[in-house]
């Protein structure tokens, strides 16, 4: 058990992965599979298993995601890391054959391929393309692919596990303000579901779900509540696809009252569906999402930072309920 | 390419770039124009600009250069400061030689359209992008350019026929080819051209933009910057190709390869293409060998007054560019060039070019004074400018 942070918590995973099976490969743009942290050695990816199997490919996000499918038909385990200003790219063929290439083909198609979906860090000033976060909602929609979102460094680890077993298609999403969190993480191989909620803390007066990068706000905000004497339950989604209705609608059912937060836009985002499940299966709750509005992300830090729903957003949308 | 298109380029032939040609051809009888006018065979247009035009392209090398290192300065001095940039200091000579042979004044519906890349200053202020409205748009104001929406990577200014920074590599190539399309449709002889950077290869977009320009011969130029490195890669990573020009002309496009230093031979290959495009003879392809002085990004490894970033980079971890080759670009500066070659031409004596940059100098100065001074936005203008009317709501408020 080391405290480790979540850019090596995952190439650890990836490394352990690829010790075990020779035949596993990653291709990556840009971003090279190297990582540090102390009192541990460097991860790389590239020298460890070489050129042939470890791919540094030009700027071509089509190819990317459509080469590690093709490997995975092979019969290859692969995975591909596509940075954020790329993630838009590879959604044909995630959308049109990873996803649907299993029950098209009466299941005789098989896929262990992991997509690596780099969300940006929502980093004031960058403006439009660089500062959205918007491909949970893109990705969650597609039937037939696994859309995770991991949000601390220990599920990051597990679930990189789990996806490369996965025979599946996986779209692991990757919030890039996360990269620098740290905590303990066991050094040996592990698996965190593909299919389970994390409920973070317990509570009766309010239910506040929140996924990805907009867990360590919802987690801020919750202790605020809590100090001020609110009983608050913290789910944190991990699996948009498939989500975990279960857990959500027995928390509801207990505390009565829903306040579900997206990072990305208002509409269609995960906590529309948050809410719609539960509002589904719970009678006589209160329901309520806050998200970022329906406008790509301004570059202006002032307009940016108003926009986000922060901690003290989520603060006062629970007082508001409760 | 047939022997009329060329010699109906625009303007036709210069008389000193007619006798090349002819010579040539009298010499290598049989051989197709395009084959003439191969590699170093280019009509030398440069040399038949009013003195005033080429004063100028020295001015507009100056400003993008300066323009750049008080960026730099800023930056690396400032703690205030907020704007960044992707630098272009090293390239000028690309920008404003393609832009010198373009039209930049009039309206809207007559001028040429440039699309840029996340590198924009310098193609912004070659196009006619005003300096004070760019830098106040660089750093977040509410007066900027585009009102503090866009920063460095979204700068836009139709009105001068800059379409516009572009934050990602690849779509902004086929968008360009859609605006050569509405020109060849609607009759004009307007020109569409992009920017792009060697990365630029390996993404589909190059490929779709060619294929189609091509296909429809559209009035559409590619100028592709190969400054060797895209982000932290060198281009041997995405094009097997040293020249990246010959998969242009694998798509059937005439294809040149200037020296992106010299803002002349820049000029000269631009004004080549540009007559070719007005005069209905479809798509060029420009590859300019260039090079940036400073990191993909930010200043990393740049000191306060100095030109250049030769240190160390913590994100340059697949090519870690040698200081020894940034130092050898820069001994064939872009600004010296041009300045020496101006002189060497009695164009103007050094005193003269001295007067400018000094001029320059207190030009930028002033744009940054300027852009300081401007107002910062008002958080919820974030809500505007969605849709043509209105405002969204606000969704993060319950």
């Amino acid at each position: 058990m080391t405290v480790k942070t979540w850019m090596y918590s995952v190439l650890e995973a990836v490394q352990a992965e690829m010790r075990a099976d020779p035949a596993m490969v990653w291709i990556f743009e840009l971003t090279p599979p190297v990582a540090s942290n102390a009192g541990m050695p460097v991860i790389n990816l590239e020298t460890e298993f070489g050129r042939r199997r470890v791919v540094n490919t030009g700027i071509d996000e089509n190819w990317m995601a459509s080469a590690v499918l093709g490997a995975g038909l092979a019969g290859s385990r692969a995975a591909t890391y596509i940075p954020y200003q790329g993630a838009g790219m590879p959604f044909q063929v995630i959308q049109n054959h990873a996803g649907k290439l299993r029950h098209m083909t009466g299941g005789k198609a098989s896929m262990p391929v992991v997509f690596v979906m780099e969300m940006t860090g929502q980093t004031p000033g960058f403006a439009g393309q660089h500062s959205d976060y918007e491909i949970d909602s893109t990705y969650m929609h597609i039937p037939g692919g696994r859309t995770v979102i991991p949000s601390t460094p220990y599920d990051a680890k597990g679930m990189m596990h789990s996806a490369l077993r996965s025979p599946d298609p996986v779209v692991y999403l990757y919030p890039a303000g996360l990269r620098m969190l740290s905590e303990e993480v066991p050094d040996e191989p592990f698996e965190v579901p593909l299919d389970k909620a994390a409920i973070r803390q317990e509570g009766t007066d309010l239910t506040l779900v929140g996924s990805g990068g907009g867990m360590p706000d919802v987690l801020e905000a919750a202790g605020l509540l809590t100090a001020e004497g609110m009983s608050v339950e913290v789910i944190d989604l991990r699996v948009l696809k498939q989500m975990d209705t279960e857990t959500l609608v027995t928390s509801v059912a207990k505390t009565r009252r829903l306040l579900a937060v997206d990072q990305t836009y208002y509409t269609l985002g995960p906590a529309a569906e948050v809410v719609a499940r539960c509002a589904e299966n719970v009678d006589g709750a209160r329901f309520r999402r806050i998200a970022f509005p329906d406008a790509p992300p301004p570059a202006s830090p002032e307009m940016f930072r108003w926009m986000r729903p922060d901690a003290a957003r989520i603060v006062a949308a629970a007082k508001a309920m409760v | 390419m047939s022997a009329e298109e060329h010699g109906e380029g625009g303007d036709g032939l210069t008389r000193r770039g007619f006798l090349q040609v002819s010579g040539l051809a009298g010499a290598i009888t049989g051989l197709s124009v395009s084959a003439a006018r191969a590699e170093g065979q280019i009509g030398y247009f440069a040399t038949d600009l009013p003195d005033d035009r080429l004063k100028a392209m020295l001015r507009t090398i100056l400003r993008i250069r300066w323009h750049e290192r008080t960026m730099a300065d800023r930056m690396l001095g400032d703690p205030q400061y907020r704007a960044y940039n992707h630098f272009y200091a090293g390239q000028e000579a690309v920008a404003t030689g393609v832009c010198a042979a373009l039209r930049n004044d009039g309206p809207f519906d007559r001028i040429d359209l440039v699309y840029s890349t996340h590198r924009p200053s310098g193609h912004a202020l070659a196009k006619g992008v005003d300096m004070k409205l760019m830098q106040a748009e660089m750093d977040f104001r509410a007066t900027g350019l585009n009102g503090g929406y866009a920063a460095e990577m979204h700068i836009a200014d139709p009105a001068v026929g800059f379409m516009g920074a572009d934050g990602m590599i690849g779509p902004g190539h086929v968008i360009a080819t859609g605006s050569a399309f509405a020109f060849r449709a609607r009759g004009s002889d307007q020109v569409a051209v992009v920017f792009g950077g060697d990365g630029t290869y390996a993404t589909p977009h190059f490929h779709s933009a060619l294929n189609n320009a091509r296909l429809l011969d559209l009035p559409f130029i590619y100028v592709l910057e190969n400054n060797l490195y895209h982000q932290y890669a060198h281009y041997s990573y995405s094009s097997p190709h040293t020249d990246i020009a010959d998969a242009a002309r694998a798509y059937g496009i005439p294809a040149r390869v200037v020296d992106g230093q010299d803002v002349f031979a820049v000029y000269n290959a631009a004004k080549e293409a540009v007559d070719r495009a007005r005069a209905g003879g479809g798509p060029s392809f420009i590859e300019a060998k260039t090079y940036r002085y400073y990191n993909h990004w930010g200043a990393p490894g740049a000191e306060v007054g100095k030109l250049g970033a030769f240190g160390y980079d913590p994100l340059a971890i697949t090519s870690f560019r040698p200081e020894r080759e940034v130092r050898a670009w820069m001994q064939r500066d872009p600004v010296d060039i041009a300045r020496r070659t101006l002189i060497d031409w009695g164009v103007l004596d050094a005193p003269a070019a001295d007067a400018i940059e000094a001029e320059v100098k207190a030009e930028v100065a002033e744009a940054f004074a300027w852009a300081a001074e401007q107002p910062l936005c008002m958080p919820e203008d974030g809500l505007k400018h969605v849709f043509a009317e209105g405002e969204v709501l606000p969704r993060q408020i319950a």
